[in-house]
């Protein structure tokens, strides 16, 4: 049996070591708020967080994050930048079809986390990985910056 | 013409013959295990234990299970399996500047394979370079290095071969140019370039070396990689496995040099990265060396991994004068420090690459992803990181399969030449300055 510490609670699982977290998440916890797109880290769609970074979780193998702090979509709103993403996601209805939207909020807020006050390279250098086929880019980067902007007040 | 005429004529003659033999012993070489200078005998007269065969714990295998070790051990498969076909049918395409050349079917189909060889006709083809019609090979076909099997393991390599289900496949017929083309123009090359001499331990080595020799030289064939080619296109062995350009990547240099070869590696790093493809700091094997680990090095015994590394160790060094002295630590972790100029490297490198290899180039999701410390982001010439951009890579590893897509679909040439300056300056310690016309290049010589 496999443990790992997901949005801060011990979850005990069986599965083998080369599982994709991604498949872990979806398939065996049925947390399925994490998407997944491509299968080969290009999309963004599965990114979680490992110790507060932004990581790809469909290449990730299991074995690599056990000890680790790892935050879903599922718990990003219990972080205080997370909240402030989901609000400004919120009121800048940044959402179409909303498949790429948890990676897309998971990234934003990971950047948000390490650059509280991001300029457009720091967003193009950390948001050009995930992908959205409705193109909302405009509003995710007016989201991003509002959430930033707020984080201030 | 009077006799001292016809004298001085006939002295001419003789001169230029031997001036030619001369120059032509010269562009041959040394062999490839000169370099060792200790006494060679046959191996019927060798003491040590037997160099050939498979280890000793395979020694009450099959003739079949023993030719199955050995057909790993000489990576038949690969070369002679068409991407997607059928396995020893032939059809992979070998690009080469002067045309391409297809392998054959070595599948036991008596019409289109190799169904109808006697173990003498096996024998001349493999190690003669000679076909069953008298033909002559091309060395693509590596006989010059397959040449020193003894009789037994080649055929049981053929027994092995001959076990397999037949398969009805003709591969494309070769496109080379003249002279190229002129089959039996090989028969002065093979007189030439083939020492068509089986395997002779030194006795002044180990066993264990012996036993590395035969592996690396008679079977593996490391040096049609990583040994420079001479005039003739024959192995330069005077440069033996000091790295060569080969089918679009670099084999780096693989000599006991400190600083560019595998002199500051650890025997441990050595053996890892035969075994699985990968040792940590020194990167991960992908194209032709990732497919050599994966059909041929990790079947292996660690035994006979071990041997070839005790070889390894005694090939003298070489340097690479191209290649930097140090290798460059991780990257700043900010995108903004760093390498910056390169603007369009940067917005691809943002949009395809930095999910898997991070900005400091170790690698969140995989140890083999890391690119510090590959000599591929510290080569100058960026050949290995534009392929790997255009063609990917697929590797399985004990782990399970690991797989980078290969873009070179999706990105012009332009846009991978960036990516590699980019990956190159971010990641080595001398950034590269490839063009568009560098990556066209490259995506032709690895095209099926």
């Amino acid at each position: 049996m496999a443990n790992l510490n997901i949005n801060g609670e011990q979850k005990t699982f069986d599965a083998p070591d080369d599982m994709p977290l991604l498949w872990v998440l979806r398939d065996i916890l049925g947390m399925t708020g994490t998407k997944f797109g491509c299968g080969v880290a290009l999309c963004g769609a599965c990114t979680v967080h490992v110790d507060g970074k932004a990581v790809r979780s469909c290449l990730l193998p299991v074995s690599a994050v056990s000890g680790r702090a790892i935050t879903t979509i599922e718990g990003v709103g219990a972080t205080p930048v997370g909240a402030k993403v989901q609000k400004a996601w919120l009121d800048l209805e940044v959402i179409q079809c909303g498949y790429c939207q948890s990676g897309q909020i998971m990234s934003a807020a990971a950047l948000l986390a390490s650059t509280p006050t991001p300029d457009d390279s720091d967003i193009d250098a950390a948001m050009s990985g995930n992908i959205c086929r409705c193109g909302t880019y405009v509003r995710v980067r007016e989201a991003i910056k509002h959430a930033a902007s707020e984080r201030q007040t | 013409m009077t006799p001292g005429a016809r004298r001085n004529l006939g002295s001419v003659i003789v001169i230029g013959v031997v001036a030619a033999a001369g120059a032509a012993l010269y562009v041959r070489g040394p062999g490839p295990m000169s370099f060792s200078g200790g006494p060679k005998v046959a191996l019927a007269d060798y003491k040590g234990a037997n160099p050939t065969g498979v280890p000793a714990k395979m020694a009450n295998a099959s003739l079949i299970e023993r030719g199955e070790y050995l057909a790993r051990a000489a990576d038949c498969m690969v070369c002679h399996t068409a991407p997607g076909g059928k396995e020893y049918a032939g059809g992979f395409a070998f690009k080469l500047p002067f045309g391409t050349l297809y392998s054959t079917n070595i599948t036991p189909d008596k019409e289109t394979g190799i169904g109808n060889y006697t173990d003498q006709q096996f024998l001349d083809a493999v190690r003669s370079g000679k076909r069953h019609d008298g033909a002559r090979l091309y060395p693509a076909m590596p006989y010059t290095s397959y040449t020193y099997m003894t009789d037994a393991d080649t055929l049981a390599v053929k027994a092995y071969l001959f076990s397999l289900a037949p398969v009805r496949a003709t591969p494309p017929e070769n496109t080379l140019a003249f002279p190229f083309n002129q089959r039996w123009a090989m028969t002065f090359w093979s007189a030439l370039f083939n020492p068509d001499t089986r395997f002779e331990p030194d006795t002044s080595q180990s066993p264990e070396w012996n036993r590395g020799a035969y592996l690396v030289e008679a079977l593996a064939h490391c040096g049609e990689c990583h040994t420079p080619r001479n005039l003739g296109f024959a192995l330069d062995n005077r440069k033996k496995f000091a790295g060569a350009l080969t089918a679009g990547w670099r084999a780096f240099n693989i000599t006991s040099d400190k600083t560019t070869g595998l002199g500051g590696w650890s025997d441990d790093d050595v053996v890892s990265y035969l075994s699985i493809g990968h040792a940590k700091g020194h990167g991960t094997a992908s194209g032709p060396m990732g497919e050599a680990v994966d059909h041929s090095f990790s079947k292996m015994a660690p035994t006979d991994i071990k041997a070839m590394v005790a070889f390894l160790r005694t090939v003298p060094a070489m340097s690479s004068p191209d290649l930097p002295a140090k290798l460059a630590p991780p990257a700043p972790p900010s995108h903004r420090d760093g390498m910056t100029a390169n603007a369009l490297g940067k917005t691809v490198f943002q949009g395809a690459c930095v999910s898997c290899h991070g900005w400091t180039g170790e690698s969140a999701l995989s140890p083999m992803a890391t690119l510090t410390g590959a000599w591929a982001v510290n080569d100058p010439g960026a050949t290995n990181v534009a392929q790997i951009v255009i063609s990917g890579t697929k590797r399985h590893t004990p782990q399970g399969a690991l797989s980078m897509p290969a873009f070179g679909k999706s990105h012009s040439d332009t846009e991978i030449a960036a990516v590699a300056n980019y990956v190159t300056a971010r990641f080595g310690s001398k950034g590269s300055q490839i063009t568009a016309s560098d990556v066209a290049d490259l995506r032709k010589q690895t095209e099926q």
